[in-house]
């Protein structure tokens, strides 16, 4: 089975919500929509404190190449709007919509009369680009500039991921297997901007039944898809690892998979384009996984960006006060949060309750070179040396180390017997420098 | 009662690990020597088994003074590293040799070899090796005086000398046979003698992943290669491949000391280097040297190399 080489086993603990549908829950009767969701600049606010905004309603536009529009998920009136700490520290506006929850509840989205065969490339890009779409693996880069045929380059394969490496998580499986025909559907939409020669879905091995989602209806479509099963192992999910694994391509160091002809999608981002252009819908919602050993009663939840933890809370049953963690993202790659006081964006995947034992973070010893960093590491860096050197402060050594081709993936973390905290390490020496310009 | 709403545990991704621990670690490797142990025992009494209280005794005692000097946290004398070194002295020492010096040997492993060099994970050289080159430069006639051991296997020939299988063969040119080689009812260091035990011990370490294949097999392939030409060119004065292979400490030395995670190269090809190398010296010394046996040397020296042999053997980072 094709696969990257290196990478790591964790316990993946999918089975809590892998076989849950997804489900939409009540609506909270409040959102909170920081303008930050994306990678790239933060988006301009354009509505003002009593204003009236209806469902899809342009709320804060792009503000730059790298930048996306965001949109009101519901009918209601804007609150406020404060600057706030969003995941993972930095500081936002966000905007807050009392929500008329009668009005949201009763809406439908309409579906368009769409020829594609009429539309131009143009067309398409800019559908995108107003509906606000970006990556929804994580890495929340704004898909229209991806899929902007450049100038110097062909792009002849889209790869489309749906490996879900991270543990615990199972929004991209569920979709897969419910929204399969939409996906493909969105291959469609996005064969029309750029030459592609090869469609490859990848999917790890242990999501037979997504697989068996799209083998069963790849027949009705007039394009060379391929679904490629891949090898369960972390990170498989990994943009380089991906191409790597299903087209044999490498992706050079500093280099974007456009420099291999390639562009990558997750599974979610698909569907996202799907029905901007099917249905005229904006990224106003996502497919989010609650898991965590502490909760009873998980789920793949559809919901509005800007629900609030404890909304969902609500919707579930995990008892908070056990908890002493709770990350955004896989465990993996996700980030802990220290309140309850965030909500759902475009980039979150899952929310993750740990308990004490799980989020007990152990003492770190002295590393005694044992070499399993090395061992995991999917991009064939010397984890143990990078991290000494950023604690010995040697930036120059440490940039002639490949520093940058660490993709923070944890597998060095997680195989350390010293519990020593690598990627904690290699993220200081990388802010160290950028900060000081060094 | 209200709800826990903040004050969750911040930290750095990844937030799930790997259960293992450098204490496990050690700990496996401390029970796949325990045959050997046992063994070593039955082979030259129970003085041998004082001898190894002795030596952890000392080496834990060693390292927590010095954590106490240094103020650090003296609870890391419990990571098992400190009780590995001491079974692995105790095991590189004729069987006689008195308790007293172990302790000193304990000593020197733990304060000059390991913690004088900045503690676990930072010692250049194996510190049970440090302890026998000390012991054998302080001590020349106990550390080269051997006693006879007790019949264990009885269907072994009895070790007719007190000499250990190498002198015989270096200085005499008597090549004892490779079965009382194989199970150690021979002449030798406490814990080297027993191929049986410490292979069995070793294919644990290798299987489960502790220790390095690469180092082990090209360390004793080499010494094996180098042997056989001498061995074909010359049966009447050079011992056979098997004979080097189960004799003197190349098994413990290949398995567990050369092995050592701190002071062995972290990359694949380093691990090779560092075989071939000290292989390479093992037989150098054994067949053109002073000393019947040079396992320990090798290994210190090839030590020494290992910064180097890191730098240069550096991985090439995917897309590069």
């Amino acid at each position: 089975m094709k696969t990257f080489s290196k990478g790591i086993h964790p316990f993946y603990n999918k089975e809590l919500t892998s076989g849950l549908n997804i489900e939409k829950i009540p609506l909270s009767p409040k959102l909170v929509i920081p303008v930050l969701q994306h990678l790239g600049s933060p988006s301009e606010v354009i509505v003002k404190k009593g204003d009236d905004v209806i469902i899809g309603q342009l709320i804060a536009k792009s503000s730059g190449f790298v930048s996306a529009n965001i949109h009101s998920p519901v009918f209601g009136k804007i609150a406020k709007i404060n600057p706030k700490p969003i995941v993972g520290g930095r500081m936002a506006s966000h905007i807050e919509i009392d929500v008329d929850i009668e009005k949201t509840k009763n809406y439908v989205w309409e579906k368009q009369n769409v020829d594609l065969s009429k539309m131009t490339s143009e067309e398409i890009l800019t559908k995108i680009k107003e509906a606000g779409i970006v990556g929804l693996g994580g890495a929340t880069f704004p898909t229209h500039i991806k899929y902007t045929q450049p100038k110097d380059k062909i792009i002849d394969t889209l790869v489309i991921n749906g490996a879900e490496c991270e543990p615990y998580l199972t929004c991209d499986h569920r979709l897969m297997i419910e929204k399969a025909d939409e996906i493909l559907k969105a291959t469609e939409i996005v064969s029309k901007l750029l030459p592609l020669k090869s469609i490859i879905i990848g999917i790890e091995a242990n999501k037979q039944d997504a697989i068996s989602a799209f083998t069963k209806i790849l027949k009705n479509y007039d394009l060379p898809i391929e679904v490629i099963p891949l090898k369960v192992k972390y990170p498989q999910g990994a943009e380089k690892m991906l191409i790597h694994a299903t087209t044999k391509r490498v992706v050079p160091s500093g280099k974007l998979p456009l420099d291999v002809g390639v562009v990558v999608s997750n599974v979610g981002t698909l569907f996202a384009i799907y029905e901007a252009i099917y249905f005229n819908k904006p990224l106003i919602e996502r497919v989010v996984t609650i898991s965590g050993d502490i909760v009873k009663k998980g789920g793949n939840f559809l919901v509005p960006i800007g629900t609030p933890i404890e909304h969902i809370l609500s919707q579930v049953e995990v008892d908070i006060n056990k908890a002493y963690k709770v990350i955004f993202g896989g465990p993996m790659m996700g980030v802990a949060v220290p309140s309850l006081d965030y909500s759902i964006t475009k980039g979150t995947s899952g929310i993750l309750f740990f308990s004490e034992k799980l989020a007990k973070t152990s003492e770190e010893t002295p590393c005694i070179k044992c070499g399993n960093c090395m061992k995991a590491c999917p991009m064939n860096l010397m984890p143990n040396r990078l991290a000494a050197f950023s604690k010995a402060k040697k930036w120059d050594v440490i940039k002639d180390n490949n520093l940058y081709d660490c993709m923070e993936c944890g597998s060095c973390a997680f195989v350390c017997p010293a519990k020593i905290d690598i990627v904690g390490w290699i993220r200081y020496a990388k802010n160290y420098i950028k900060s000081k310009n060094l | 009662m209200d709800l826990k709403k903040e004050g969750f545990i911040l930290s750095s991704s990844p937030h799930i690990k790997a259960p293992i621990s450098t204490r496990k670690i050690m700990f496996l490797v401390i029970i796949t020597l325990i045959p050997t142990i046992v063994i070593s025992i039955l082979y030259f009494g129970s003085s041998v088994l004082i001898l190894y209280i002795t030596a952890i005794i000392s080496c834990m005692i060693t390292e927590a003074l010095i954590k106490l000097i240094r103020k650090q946290k003296v609870t890391s004398i419990f990571d098992g590293s400190a009780i590995v070194t001491a079974i692995l002295l105790v095991m590189t020492l004729p069987p006689s040799i008195g308790w007293q010096k172990v302790a000193l040997g304990s000593f020197i492993a733990i304060a000059v070899a390991k913690e004088l060099f900045g503690g676990l994970g930072q010692n250049i050289f194996n510190p049970a090796l440090v302890g026998r080159a000390f012991l054998a430069a302080a001590y020349p006639v106990s550390m080269t005086t051997f006693s006879k051991p007790n019949t264990v296997f009885p269907f072994l020939a009895d070790s007719l000398s007190k000499a250990t299988p190498l002198a015989a063969a270096k200085f005499d040119k008597v090549f004892t046979d490779i079965p009382s080689l194989f199970f150690g009812q021979v002449g030798g260091c406490i814990g080297e003698t027993s191929s049986l035990t410490l292979i069995l011990g070793g294919l644990i370490l290798l299987i489960i992943g502790v220790i390095n294949w690469r180092l082990v097999f090209s360390y004793l392939g080499t010494v094996i290669l180098l042997t056989t030409i001498f061995w074909l060119k010359d049966p009447q004065n050079f011992a056979s491949p098997i004979f080097h292979l189960f004799s003197g400490g190349l098994i413990i030395g290949a398995f567990y000391m050369a092995t050592d995670m701190v002071t062995s190269p972290v990359t694949n090809i380093g691990n090779f280097i560092f075989g071939i190398g000290a292989g390479l010296l093992v037989v150098l010394i054994r067949i053109f040297g002073g000393y019947p046996e040079g396992v320990m040397y090798s290994i210190l020296f090839m030590n020494a190399c290992t910064p180097l042999i890191n730098r240069f053997t550096k991985t090439k980072a995917f897309g590069t």
